[in-house]
């Protein structure tokens, strides 16, 4: 089990930035908070590249996307580099999804900031997402993400679980 | 960090103690405030009244109106005189001193003497007081002397003359125990009604609100009054009864059981100087009114009913009013209601009120506005009701969080839209939460059944400074888990 | 030494008399804690469970001058709970209990709390005769979690519900009951769990009580705080909680209190003043994070009540109604309540104005359905549960005495529920 991997309940610092940057690519900043937190002093020091990382999730936490980008570009070590790439692009989805559901329309120059992108390549990304871009006002119009479908109850199952269900409600 | 806590408290206490009297006649929860220019004739109002009814308005007029302090007080002093009530006179005279000069430039004896302050009347004072106690003293022994006869009837009304005597002289709690007392000697239907109106009268004035509820109850339910409804002796009694529990809800804020009693009022058996006028019914009850019922109930309890017509016509803005806001014109009834405030604001039962009920009568014509709309143009809106368009969005705002108003704001637009439920949804959404609230409810009893079933109880409290590590977990949890 | 090993090496399988027989022999042990290792060494933890577990025991409670050397202990500990007989241990449960609670105590006390948590659920695995058994050790894991702030392996036991509790021959206590519900509450709540972690302190304030307890106090305080994250009100206690909780736990919660008034107002500068006001005990009591998360919970819960009220405002006005700074702010506001799924609303950066949603599920989707679907079945299980309880309840024969007579406090629970 566990043990064998750190009997003492302290695994390697890098361990930790691994598991740091996976919580951020969740985006489960909390978690990622209190490991941050239990992670000792000892291996902060030893391995500067867990403050690094841990300057992202700061910044992932009050949602400050314009400041993540310039620290995802620094100098990671190998096994961290492609979990950053991902990251990037995990934010980056993230916005497109998040404009799209906020937004009616947004300034060329705020989205581009937001998505990490020079102005004229967000304009080409949103073309791109078949998004409008009104180039007199500098405005690009977002659509609403369309809700995946799930796939439906097969009918047959949906019989029986309402014969239960109705069974249940007449008692 | 406290000071506005501080500040508050100071706003609050000052008007005490300018208010601070060394009997507290008044009550202590009156605001400060005054009255610039009322309309009133002080006259033609002191005349309505009789006994502490007098005495109070008037001393509560003088209290917040500048203007009438002298005169009010001057004709409150005078009718003191034709009591027992020394207190009250040498407390009235006091203020009066104390009004004419504040009001005054001049030094103290000349504005005394310019103003014609009548000096303090020493010699009355002493007469009085040794009169009332020698009628005190006999009625005291004609009361024993009934006792010891024990003949019902002079009992009862031996304790009613001492009571009587008590309240000229303004005593109320003795006044209040010996009408109480009466009570064991009534022997008809009759007795207890008039045992009740007694007690009534001095518990409005002591403001013991429930009391004046529940013997008014008590008088209505008596089969003189049930059956004999037609007498007009009964109908001034019935009418008494109905003023005292308006008075009586109203000043509990109870403001649409209020407009009942008033409206059953009856302006032909209208006799009870000793708490209200007429006039007041009108007001009380029109205004309790507007601020509370409904644009049917409106319709079919004062704008049909011919008896309260009556009341009415002793104050023709009131009426003016309660028309005008029937008929959806809110923009001139609003302005007339404002035009009348200054007055209202005067009366003691009312004035403590006067802020709530006319917002409550705002609301109830901003809802009326709407109700027969989709959709309402806020600007139109606003200048119906003389105000600005922002001012209006927060006031709608309020009405539709109270779920007063079903409806939404086009902030943009300015326009007030009805909103419209989607039922199926929303019956979704509420069996959705429906099913949460009973899992939740259900877990808990099934983990409370396991709970007693192993006897889980914190019996003694638990010992402190047990956990055997100074980390934060544990010590704030006060106990620790180990060695039981 | 022999005749006290004796009894440990017993195969036998009467171990009911087993478990009597080494309780006898405790305090011989105790005194041998020097040389007790070597008696380990003949044991064997899948045979002789009660013997390895009575023998671990000592050791933890030797005095510190017996210089019992702690990593050794912790690996025997560990073996232990992970390869010990499952089957015999059920005989000792307040033993194996006390184990656990040497255990715990010992790593908390070496600040090292990480290092049992795999331990001691696998501890647990072996002694619950189901998930939804409560037992002490529950307590155990919960702190070591929050103390380690690894919160994570202890979810999946606060996510089951209790539906039982283990007796552990009559030792386990309150204490431990209300550690668990309080501590879990504390986990729910870094978890950002309200309404989970609400739910527990709720546990915890509504345990039958007799005295004061200080877990019940500060459960009753963070209760207050959470609810008013999650509700922005404090929602009236069951009416079976002790009287207890409003004669004596209220009036300590002056504090709180005020806080829970000042939020009613719904004004964030009020919250504010009794915030700065109180400073001091939020801090002493460890509350001031969750305190300040009411503050931040209200800008929200002030932005949610515009959505009931208006169609279209600007960010301006959403600004000024709710106090905020500048319609920057108000934008990074109703952006993350977007995105959060809090309000329904979409802000067009043409003209500056926001406009409100009513909520867009329409309940006509089979993912919508099988969330109603599950709920329906989460229901008719707990009707199950209670059916079967009313079940055992009837066929009782303390209960069937009792409601011949009068009717005790325990039936009326299990009535009321129907």
């Amino acid at each position: 089990m566990v043990y064998t991997m750190s009997p003492s309940g302290i695994p390697s610092p890098e361990v930790y930035a691994k598991l740091l940057t996976v919580y951020l690519l969740q985006n489960d900043l909390n978690n990622a908070k209190y490991l941050w937190k239990r992670i000792p002093a000892a291996s902060k020091t030893a391995h500067p590249e867990l403050g690094n990382i841990w300057s992202i999730g700061q910044h992932l936490w009050t949602r400050n996307f314009v400041a993540v980008y310039p620290l995802l570009t620094q100098d990671w070590s190998d096994e961290i580099k492609p979990l950053m790439v991902a990251l990037r692009d995990a934010i980056r989805q993230r916005i497109f999804r998040l404009i799209g559901q906020a937004y009616t329309s947004i300034e060329a120059e705020q989205f581009a900031s937001y998505a990490g992108l020079q102005v004229d390549e967000a304009i080409q990304a949103v073309v791109a997402e078949g998004w409008d871009y009104d180039s007199t006002s500098k405005v690009i119009l977002p659509k609403r993400p369309v809700p995946s479908k799930a796939p439906p109850i097969p009918s047959e199952h949906h019989i029986s679980q309402l014969t239960d269900f109705v069974t249940f409600l007449e008692n | 960090m406290p000071l506005p806590i501080q500040h508050i408290s100071q706003v609050s206490l000052e008007p005490m103690q300018l208010d601070l009297q060394p009997e507290g006649s008044e009550s202590q929860e009156e605001l400060s405030y005054t009255v610039d220019s009322p309309t009133l004739d002080l006259e033609a109002y002191a005349v309505c009244y009789s006994g502490f009814a007098k005495i109070n308005r008037l001393l509560f007029i003088a209290a917040h109106c500048p203007a009438l302090r002298v005169e009010a007080l001057r004709m409150a002093l005078n009718y003191t005189q034709t009591t027992y009530n020394t207190q009250a006179y040498q407390h009235i005279h006091s203020k009066l001193a104390e009004a004419v000069t504040s009001s005054s430039l001049l030094p103290d004896a000349v504005a005394g003497v310019v103003h014609n302050i009548p000096s303090l009347d020493t010699n009355w004072i002493e007469m009085t007081n040794k009169k009332a106690a020698l009628k005190l003293e006999k009625l005291d022994t004609d009361l024993k002397n009934y006792k010891a006869n024990s003949i019902k009837e002079s009992i009862r009304r031996g304790h009613d003359d001492l009571g009587d005597h008590y309240l000229d002289q303004g005593d109320l709690s003795n006044a209040l125990k010996c009408y109480s007392r009466a009570r064991d000697y009534c022997t008809s239907p009759k007795h207890i009604i008039n045992m009740c109106l007694n007690v009534i009268k001095v518990s409005i004035h002591l403001k013991n609100w429930s009391h004046v509820l529940s013997y008014v109850t008590k008088a209505e339910s008596s089969p003189e009054l049930t059956e004999q409804k037609e007498s007009k002796e009964n109908m001034v009694i019935v009418t008494k009864l109905k003023c005292a529990a308006g008075v009586a809800e109203l000043a509990t804020k109870k403001y649409k059981p209020a407009a009942k009693y008033f409206l059953q009022a009856s302006f032909d058996h209208c006799d009870f100087p000793e708490l209200l006028s007429p006039n007041n019914v009108a007001i009380y009850g029109g205004l309790c009114a507007l601020a509370s019922y409904t644009r049917q109930e409106l319709q079919k309890n004062i704008i049909a009913s011919s008896s309260f017509k009556l009341f009415l016509e002793l104050e023709p803005q009131l009426r003016d009013i309660i028309f005008m806001f029937y008929q959806s014109k809110y923009a001139s009834c609003l302005k007339l209601l404002d035009e009348i405030k200054d007055n209202l604001l005067l009366d003691m039962y009312l004035a403590p009120h006067v802020a709530t009920l006319y917002s409550q009568i705002r609301n109830r014509a901003l809802i009326q506005y709407f109700s027969p709309y989709v959709s309402a143009d806020m600007h139109k809106m606003a200048e119906a009701f003389n105000t600005t368009v922002p001012d209006l969005e927060d006031e709608l705002m309020q009405l539709i969080l109270d779920g007063q108003i079903n409806a939404r704001i086009d902030s943009h637009n300015k326009i007030l839209y009805a909103r419209d439920i989607d039922q199926r949804s929303s019956t979704f959404e509420k069996s959705l939460a429906m099913g949460l609230a009973f899992q939740r409810r259900t877990k808990a009893l099934i983990l409370r059944s396991a709970m007693l079933k192993n006897d889980i109880q914190v019996k003694s409290p638990i010992v402190e400074g047990s956990n055997s590590s100074g980390d934060n977990v544990s010590a704030s949890a006060g106990a620790s888990p180990s060695h039981r | 030494m022999p005749e006290m090993t004796r009894p440990l090496k017993s195969t036998t399988g009467n171990y009911s008399k087993l478990c009597e027989d080494i309780n006898k022999y405790l305090d011989v042990l105790k005194r041998n804690v020097a040389n007790i290792d070597s008696v380990l060494e003949t044991l064997d933890p899948q045979m002789h469970a009660l013997g390895v577990l009575a023998v671990l025991n000592a050791k933890y409670s030797a005095p510190a001058s017996a210089g019992i050397d702690f990593e050794t202990l912790f690996s025997q500990t560990q073996l232990f709970f992970t390869t010990c007989n499952g089957e015999q241990v059920r005989f000792a449960t307040d033993n194996y209990a006390y184990l656990a609670h040497f255990f715990t105590q010992a790593l908390v006390q070496k600040k090292q709390p990480i290092r049992g948590i795999s331990t001691l659920l696998a501890a647990l695995a072996k002694i619950q005769l189901h998930p939804g058994q409560l037992t002490s050790i529950h307590a155990d894991i919960c702190q070591l979690c929050l103390l380690s702030k690894n919160m994570k392996p202890a979810l999946p036991l606060l996510d089951t519900d209790i539906t039982d509790i283990s007796q552990e021959s009559g030792h386990f206590d309150a204490t431990s009951f209300l550690c668990y519900y309080y501590y879990g509450g504390m986990i729910y709540a870094a978890q950002k769990n309200w309404n989970r972690s609400a739910y527990f302190f709720e546990v915890a304030i509504t345990t039958p009580s007799m005295a004061v307890s200080h877990i019940v106090l500060e459960a009753y305080k963070k209760y207050i705080l959470v609810s008013l994250i999650l509700h922005g009100k404090v929602p009236n206690l069951p009416k079976y909680t002790s009287p207890v909780v409003s004669r004596f736990i209220k009036p300590l919660s002056q504090s709180y209190h005020e806080l829970s008034n000042a939020c009613a107002s719904n004004s964030p500068a009020e919250v504010r003043v009794i915030l700065d006001k109180h400073t001091e005990q939020f801090t002493n009591d460890k509350n001031m994070g969750l305190a300040k998360q009411v503050l931040a919970s209200l800008y929200r819960k002030n932005i949610q009540r515009l959505t009931k009220t208006f169609l279209t405002l600007s960010l301006a006005d959403i600004a000024r109604r709710v106090h905020l700074n500048s319609p920057e702010e108000a934008e990074q506001y109703v952006q993350n309540m977007i995105e959060d799924g809090e309000i329904y609303a979409s802000i067009s950066k043409k003209d500056g104005m926001v406009s409100f949603h009513d909520n867009p599920e329409k309940y006509d989707n089979p993912e919508i359905l099988r969330k109603i679907d599950d709920q329906l079945r989460e229901c008719m299980a707990l009707d199950e549960k209670l059916r079967s309880m009313e079940q055992e309840i009837s066929v009782n024969t303390q209960f069937v005495q009792k409601s011949t007579g009068g009717r005790g406090e325990e039936e009326d629970v299990a009535f009321g529920s129907k």
